[in-house]
């Protein structure tokens, strides 16, 4: 019987999505700065 | 005088597809790795996180700090601005990729090794490499010349490459928790068909994911150069 630690896995998956999606807000959100100055 | 941004912002709408192309990939490589990809018996669900951590540091100990630090050697020797544009770009994804490693590794270590962190040689060596890309990027702000700035930040770039056979190494060299390679091993991949297959889609995901950050913030910094020589004419 494998072990119960789902939540771990939940916590690692929130992380990681969080970390990516942060970033790639963060580039959209300068993308657009960019453009609007120009 | 208007500069010409066409070509700055035809690679930033380029970059975005590819970006947002990855993220979906990395909901599909979670979704896969969740549902249609077996429980490891001893590990349990926690070993799953196995699919996010290695195509990250896949990514940041393969692919984007030996790019940096071609780029960097490159315009040591060139002296062409594009690739200190490059080699800056690619750090700053290679940042957040390695935030990924270091985060998804302690949350996985918790329920197998018990402990979230260890001073293991693999784990300490990352988090060196994690610090000398913070620093690479806090040198370039604090210096305005572009040539001065690219020198200099492409000599932390290219000891940053110079750690990476030693982080690959380490754990054959020093005993630790970390397990070792499972697929850049001299054998073939010791992993189920099943697992392998989740793992390789991730790292073909996360490996768009980086061309599409590197190639949407590299048309931001583009822009910014070039409406910054602008600026000064």
């Amino acid at each position: 019987m494998p072990p119960d630690n789902g939540q771990y896995l939940v916590a690692a998956y929130v992380v990681a999505g969080t970390i990516y999606l942060s970033y790639v807000i963060s580039l959209i959100v300068r993308a657009r700065r960019v453009r609007r100055k120009t | 005088m208007t500069p010409d941004l066409g070509p700055a912002h035809a690679i930033i709408r380029r970059g975005l597809v590819l970006t947002i192309l990855g993220i979906i990939g990395v909901g599909v490589v979670m979704v896969l790795a969740v549902q249609f990809t077996p429980v490891e018996a001893r590990q349990g669900l926690a070993q799953k996180i196995f699919y996010i951590h290695v195509p990250s540091a896949t990514v940041t100990l393969w692919i984007a700090v030996p790019l940096t630090g071609l780029a960097s050697g490159l315009y040591l020797w060139l002296h062409d601005l594009r690739f200190d544009r490059f080699a800056a770009v690619s750090a700053e994804v290679a940042a957040v990729f390695c935030l990924a490693v270091l985060t998804t590794g302690p949350i996985w270590a918790k329920p197998i090794w018990g402990t979230w962190w260890t001073w293991d040689g693999r784990l300490t060596l990352t988090l060196f490499l994690f610090f000398l890309l913070l620093g690479y990027h806090t040198l370039r702000a604090a210096l305005r010349d572009p040539v001065e700035r690219g020198r200099f930040s492409a000599v932390i770039s290219i000891m940053g490459v110079v750690l990476v056979p030693f982080i690959h190494l380490s754990v054959y060299l020093w005993r630790g928790l970390h397990p070792q390679p499972i697929i850049m091993k001299p054998s073939a991949p010791s992993l189920p068909p099943e697992m392998l297959r989740t793992l390789l889609v991730g790292i073909a995901v996360f490996i768009l994911m980086y061309i599409g950050m590197v190639t949407l913030r590299y048309g931001i910094q583009l822009a910014r150069d070039v409406q910054e020589a602008a600026d000064a004419a």
